[in-house]
């Protein structure tokens, strides 16, 4: 008798808002309802904007690289100051420096509360998302008073920041933080003690510290699996340098103790707040940077909510920027996802890309693909003509089609 | 290990009034320092153009008609604003102004969304 021949069965979950809004594709093979292997596709979010950064000057490309991401903003607008300000050699005034964190901090407390309620929702749980939301909406509310934007705050400068804290504001933050902390002590023992969402997330989605390790995974994802990986603490910038963080780890690594971890590492943000807020630094908020930038080159390295993020900065003397990389963490957190995911059920699936909190077209780079043949890519005729083809085969024909 | 542990807020939330705000029924209070479209002063302006050099949304052009009699013309695109404010920034005379400006700014055509300032010509009077 012959062995029955088994076939794979692959679910295509994407590219269309796939768990989250935004795309990215996934390829599931599955055994019944078991994930037997998980590819991941990205890139259909990528905006060159790399490419752009090098035909605008610097100031212009603060604006333009703190729309890399709607949530984390601020801190790329922190990082790539910051990393021109090392190239120019100025030294930012000690308040400028205060406000950074602040607003840095109350961007990881929003940011962190948008991600409580999209894994909650993704859980099937949305009485939470819809309450979390809403009580995100009151640093939401706190950043637009202080900024005069809800997202893309524009608060840096290159030398320094636009807005100062007044003594209203400082009411107003440390009133909200008071709400913020009792609403946060709540939501944090619904998600470790809610019978039904614990079903959701304990155990599921388990990645060891080895793992972590080997994977490359950082931020709260890498935090959760008892990694200690934090920038504010292996190398501090900014005002975090006076103002030690303590990092918040949790040995277990399933999706409770990364929602453990990220709603612990709130109580650190009000903690680290309210001890700058006490001891703020008086003077200026800016300093002068000259236009044109010395030649060299910089990297800088700052803890947005999801992770480490990465600038590289090369300059060539002139007021125009000759490269900027940018890594940003959700890239770094995508392996564990695929890896993760084996051996999970398919409705797991959703929960455990949420679990890393991806942020899609910030992790959209451009890949080089060196081929065999000696050609390093395709010219644009090229790949039309294999899209043609490729349609072709799908029964669908686009030749007669002039495009242009 | 407990169930319903967000029955108090779901049942508490519905004696309560809706948290999400009636707008544009209703107007909506906005903090002192949200960013509107931009207001130019043309009597304090020296046409230098560096608001202009620093806009990320090349929004803004200064033209100098005349530069012996500080004759200049601005024009604001603001449909392609950003509202970033780096402009106010930029602005070493403090010429330009953003904050509370009109923020309601929804058409159905394009025309409103370009907007040209003028600044009038000095008279320099002739002397013998």
């Amino acid at each position: 008798m012959q062995p029955q021949k088994t076939e794979q069965f692959t679910v295509p979950i994407g590219p269309q808002h796939p768990a989250l809004k935004e795309p990215s594709s996934f390829l599931i093979s599955v055994d019944g309802e078991v994930v037997t292997n998980a590819i991941v596709r990205l890139g259909y979010a990528h905006r060159g904007i790399e490419k752009a950064t090098e035909s605008r000057t610097y100031v212009q490309n603060l604006y333009l690289l703190e729309r890399i991401c709607g949530i984390c903003s601020h801190i790329h607008g922190t990082a790539f100051a910051m990393g021109v300000e090392r190239l120019a050699g100025v030294e930012v005034p000690p308040r400028a420096q205060a406000i950074r964190l602040i607003i840095a901090e109350l961007e990881r407390i929003h940011s962190h509360m948008l991600w409580l309620g999209v894994g909650a929702h993704q859980g099937g749980f949305d009485a939470l998302f819809m309450f979390s939301w809403r009580d995100r909406e009151t640093v939401m509310d706190l950043l637009e008073s202080i900024s005069g934007n809800r997202v893309n705050y524009s608060a840096n400068v290159l030398g320094g920041v636009k807005f100062d804290l007044t003594a209203a504001h400082i009411g107003d933050i440390l009133k909200a933080l008071d709400y913020l902390e009792e609403r946060t002590h709540h939501y944090l023992k619904v998600v470790t003690t809610d019978a039904s969402f614990l079903q959701r997330t304990r155990g599921i989605g388990t990645m060891t510290r080895h793992q972590a390790e080997v994977l490359g995974a950082i931020g709260p994802t890498a935090r959760a699996s008892g990694v200690l990986r934090d920038v504010r603490i292996e190398a501090p910038y900014g005002a975090y340098v006076d103002h030690p963080v303590t990092t918040i780890t949790d040995d277990r690594g399933d999706l409770e103790a990364r929602f453990a971890v990220r709603i612990k590492e709130l109580f650190e943000s009000y903690r680290l707040i309210r001890e700058v807020l006490d001891d703020l630094p008086p003077g200026d908020i800016k300093t002068r940077v000259k236009r044109k930038i010395p030649e060299g080159e910089a990297a800088f390295r700052v803890e947005a909510p999801r992770g480490e993020l990465f600038y590289f900065i090369k300059s060539d003397g002139t007021d125009i920027p000759s490269r900027v990389k940018v890594r940003t963490p959700t890239i770094c957190n995508m392996t564990s996802v695929v890896k993760l995911a084996v051996g999970h059920q398919l409705a797991d699936v959703p929960m455990i890309l949420a679990g890393i909190d991806p942020c899609f077209s910030c992790n959209d780079r451009m890949v080089r693909v060196n081929r065999n043949n000696g050609s390093d890519g395709w010219t644009w005729e090229q790949l039309r003509q294999h899209g043609i083809e490729y349609y072709k085969q799908r029964s669908q024909d686009y030749d007669p089609l002039v495009v242009g | 290990m407990k169930f319903g542990m967000m029955f108090k807020d779901v049942s508490g939330a519905l004696f309560k009034k809706p948290f999400t705000e009636n707008y544009p029924a209703e107007p909506t209070e906005t903090p002192d320092r949200l960013r509107g479209s931009l207001v130019w002063d043309p009597d304090s302006c020296t046409g230098c153009g560096l608001c202009a050099r620093d806009c990320p949304a090349m929004a803004i052009e200064i033209e100098v008609i005349d530069k012996k009699a500080k004759h200049y013309q601005m024009t604001y695109h603001i449909d392609r604003c950003t509202f970033c404010g780096q402009c106010v920034e930029s602005c070493n005379q403090g010429s330009l102004v953003m904050e509370g400006g009109e923020w309601e700014l929804a058409s159905l055509s394009r025309e409103p969304f370009t907007e040209v300032g003028e600044r009038p010509p000095l008279v320099v009077e002739e002397t013998e």
